[in-house]
């Protein structure tokens, strides 16, 4: 006998998060900075947050290339010495864009920060947009962007988000590569001078910051120069279509989504869905796991989660499957969110589901970066970092009715959005006229 | 820095345990000693195959991953050339979920006719996925294929063909488990709030009357010297031209792997490393280029690989990395590009070793290569190499004889 004498321990479902607040100072200018002085690891991490995502673009490929030529050289130094600058003190520069933020991250060991923050001074506050930059980015960018595009999945979502918002819309929006060529220097200064403000700016940082690298942040943020704020008036409202198929030559998959149209995440519906969501497809084991990888062996991989944004919010199921088996992969996926709406979810399960959120809120908190994402994203919706913990109650009061008329409420088969990309051994119908 | 306390028990499970005090999270990783260089020839992509299956239930526990999101845990496994690893994350008060859920999975594990050949098709798809529909998915497959000849790297982890996972039967299922899932054969790792001591009783509560069993001696064909370069060019449906050389190098404990590491950064470590200002920028040949080691235990390879833009042949793109391995060889790199990658080194170091299962991997990783010394000590390695080293290792490193080049061509076909 091996230790099959000993039960399965006891579980402890832990009730507080608890994070620490960070301490916000408004600058001169405007700019918010927080400081999060809670971690006890020798290294250094600043992210300037800026409004400044591909839906402001009104030029393709603008906010994008912005935000990554900031480092390709400025007004005192070249792109190559710029980037000699953050190599040789091993810190770490990131570009992250979404629909409506960009978020610029330097991370380096504490003993070099102060040089990363001289670096990171130079690439906001004085980018220098050259042309011969601009070009080799440009060429560059079309080609990567024409490898991604030859992907099934890269595809289907490029489709899918025009499905979901409108071919024009600026969350739905795609252009075609070549629209790099016509990318100008002042095309790049305006959308720079427009968006990288103080007042499209708020500042997070983290790690063991002493009172002097506090106030040489301070002084960089306290720099962004003031302008406008971005107005939100004259967004357009999103409009969704019921299905789309591109053809693929020669694929063995079919990549596909299934989605509907949501909501902000302000919206009260917001956590409840975050359950329901979860449920339907949010972790390993999940019900859509359970059914087309562990049952049929349809696939791989499939899930299913909420993406919100700051004026719209959908729900997207994403999978690739063996091309034979599309059509049932489809209808499964219905199948389970329809079982979503008519049958109460087992209490078990349920519970199972309101854990593994809580995990996962924890495990995103381990490490001293976490909490700084964790803080970036309360700021952006407009929360503190209390929010964590009114979040995970609100996860765990969730009642098997409440999933059920939720999933009532946005799972309707008759309004959602379906987009495939493969090979169609139906011949071009695949059932989509649904 | 990570400290840490080792144990083995009676049974021959190595134990290793680190206490992190500044998290809420312990991370329980196992790594056994056995990856796809450790197949049958004729059933390639097994190890991966089985990985998989070790979610598919005991004859206690039917369902794996229920009980670890009961606990508020994640946990995932991964399948290399040399090793398998299963790892969990989750709050340090539930350790012991992990601890017995591992446990009993070492010998208890319970697979039925109907579970494997779902997981075969779980895993057909993830072959398809991941390397058929992809544009250059099958790149490793055909590098492998050309560099080695002999030695099992000469197949990718996913295998050589669907049809070798498709054929697996379930008493090749219960041989490879008794072969190689035995306490001996294992390494157990645990990082978190737990200190280390405890840990040590923990794992005695679970392990402690696991059966230990001999194990087998594992013997490998050695790879011959590669003596004359080799070369495939295929046509596919691909928007660019990319070029990919590789060379052989020495195995994760020899000295030379952190000479070609080293030799790597150099190249391609960070926007201002060689081949991105050279190719990329000063050159305008390429869209994007890397250089990077395959990281085997076994001699790897170095790859030099890259998408060029439309107007650029090949020829032009193959020789421009030529010209780079040449100045390696023959230009001793200065102080300050050594000093640079020596500190990029340093950082990157440093950064994955912020949260528990990165530590608890880490842990295992240099307990299965046999060198614990390493864990701490490749920043000391790193910071020793000196310019005429990275010379001399470039010069035996980056012969055209023993060199593998694999061109893709575009095929006139969008998709």
């Amino acid at each position: 006998m091996t230790n099959h004498t000993h039960n399965r321990p006891a579980i402890v479902v832990p009730d507080k998060i608890s994070i620490c607040q960070p301490q916000s100072t408004v600058l001169p200018n405007g700019v918010t900075l927080h400081i999060l002085n809670c971690s006890d690891q020798d290294v250094a991490r600043v992210s300037f947050v800026f409004h400044a995502g591909t839906s402001f673009q009104t030029t393709p490929f603008s906010a994008s290339s912005a935000a990554n030529l900031l480092a390709e050289g400025t007004s005192k130094f070249t792109a190559q010495q710029i980037a000699e600058q953050l190599d040789f003190y091993g810190s770490f520069y990131e570009v992250s864009l979404d629909r409506d933020y960009a978020v610029i991250t330097f991370v380096s060991l504490l003993k070099f920060f102060p040089q990363t923050l001289e670096t990171a001074r130079e690439i906001l506050l004085s980018p220098a947009f050259d042309k011969k930059e601009i070009e080799i980015y440009c060429n560059k960018r079309k080609q990567r962007l024409a490898v991604e595009r030859s992907k099934a999945a890269f595809q289907a979502r490029e489709i899918f988000s025009q499905a979901i918002f409108g071919n024009d819309h600026p969350y739905g929006v795609s252009y075609p590569e070549s629209l790099y060529d016509e990318l100008t220097r002042r095309q790049l200064f305006e959308f720079y001078n427009k968006h990288y403000t103080a007042e499209n700016c708020f500042v997070v940082c983290s790690g063991k910051l002493d009172a002097s690298a506090q106030a040489m942040i301070a002084a960089l943020a306290g720099n962004i120069p003031r302008g406008n704020a971005d107005s939100a008036a004259g967004f357009p409202k999103a409009h969704s279509v019921r299905s789309r198929y591109k053809k693929y030559d020669g694929a063995v998959q079919s990549a596909v989504r299934i989605g509907k149209l949501l909501f902000p995440r302000t919206h009260p519906d917001f956590v409840p869905m975050q359950v329901v969501t979860t449920i339907l497809g949010g972790y390993f084991g999940s019900r859509l796991v359970h059914n087309l990888r562990e049952e049929h062996g349809y696939t791989y991989g499939v899930y299913a989660a909420m993406a919100n944004l700051e004026h719209e919010g959908y729900m997207a199921v994403a999978t690739e499957v063996a091309t034979e088996a599309t059509e049932d992969a489809v209808r499964q996926i219905f199948v389970e969110m329809d079982r979503m709406r008519t049958d109460l979810v087992d209490e078990h399960e349920l519970e199972m589901v309101k854990n593994i959120m809580t995990g996962e809120v924890m495990r995103v908190l381990d490490g001293p970066f976490g909490i700084a994402d964790v803080t970036i994203e309360n700021i952006q919706n407009g929360n503190d970092n209390d929010y964590l913990d009114r979040f995970l109650e609100t996860v765990k009061s969730t009642t098997p009715e409440q999933v059920r008329e939720m999933a009532g409420r946005y799972f309707d088969p008759e309004t959602s959005t379906t987009v495939i990309v493969g090979e169609d051994p139906s011949g071009g119908s695949f059932g989509l006229d649904r | 820095m990570i400290k840490y306390t080792e144990h083995t028990l009676s049974n021959g499970l190595t134990v290793l345990a680190h206490h992190d005090a500044d998290t809420r999270m312990a991370a329980v990783n196992i790594v056994y000693k056995v990856g796809s260089r450790n197949e049958n020839p004729k059933r390639t992509g097994f190890a991966h195959l089985f990985e998989h299956l070790m979610f598919r239930g005991t004859k206690r526990i039917p369902d794996f991953d229920i009980p670890v999101q009961e606990a508020c845990g994640e946990n995932n496994a991964f399948t290399g050339n040399d090793y398998t690893d299963y790892y969990i994350t989750l709050p340090a008060e539930n350790i012991e979920t992990a601890l017995w859920l591992e446990s009993d999975r070492m010998t208890g594990l319970d697979i039925t006719e109907q579970a494997l050949e779902a997981e075969k098709k779980v895993v057909i798809e993830e072959f398809n996925q991941r390397y058929l529909n992809q544009p250059y998915g099958d790149m490793w497959m055909l590098l492998r294929s050309m560099a080695y000849k002999v030695h099992p790297y000469r197949w990718a982890t996913i295998g050589m063909t669907p049809e070798h996972i498709a054929g697996a039967s379930l008493s090749e299922v219960r041989d490879f488990y008794r072969r190689w899932y035995n306490p001996a054969n294992a390494i157990l790792s645990i990082a978190g709030d737990i200190p280390e001591a405890h840990a040590m009783e923990l794992t005695e509560k679970w392990f402690g009357d696991v059966a230990g069993k001999e194990l087998p001696p594992m013997q490998l064909p050695a790879e011959p010297e590669q003596t004359e370069a080799r070369r495939l060019e295929v046509t596919r449906p691909v928007p660019a031209t990319s070029v990919t050389v590789a060379f052989k190098m020495g195995g994760r404990l020899d000295r030379n792997f952190y000479d070609c590491d080293l030799i790597s950064d150099l190249l391609a470590g960070g926007a201002s490393a060689r081949l991105n200002q050279s190719l990329i920028k000063e050159r305008g040949l390429f869209s994007a280029v890397n250089a990077y080691i395959s990281g085997d235990v076994d001699p790897g390879l170095f790859i030099v690989t890259g998408h060029l833009l439309p107007e650029v042949s090949a020829e032009q793109g193959e020789t421009a990395i030529w010209d780079e391995l040449e100045k390696l060889k023959s230009v001793p790199a200065s102080d300050y590009e050594l000093d640079k990658v020596k500190n990029k080194f340093e950082a990157g170091t440093i950064f994955g070793e912020l949260n528990v299962m990165n530590k608890a991997m880490n842990l295992g990783f240099y307990k299965m290569l046999g060198d614990m010394a390493l864990l701490n000590g490749e920043i000391d390695i790193f910071r020793s190499i000196t310019a005429a080293e990275v010379m001399e290792a470039a010069r035996s490193t980056f012969r055209p004889e023993t060199s593998s080049t694999l061109i893709y061509h575009p095929e006139n076909r969008q998709r």
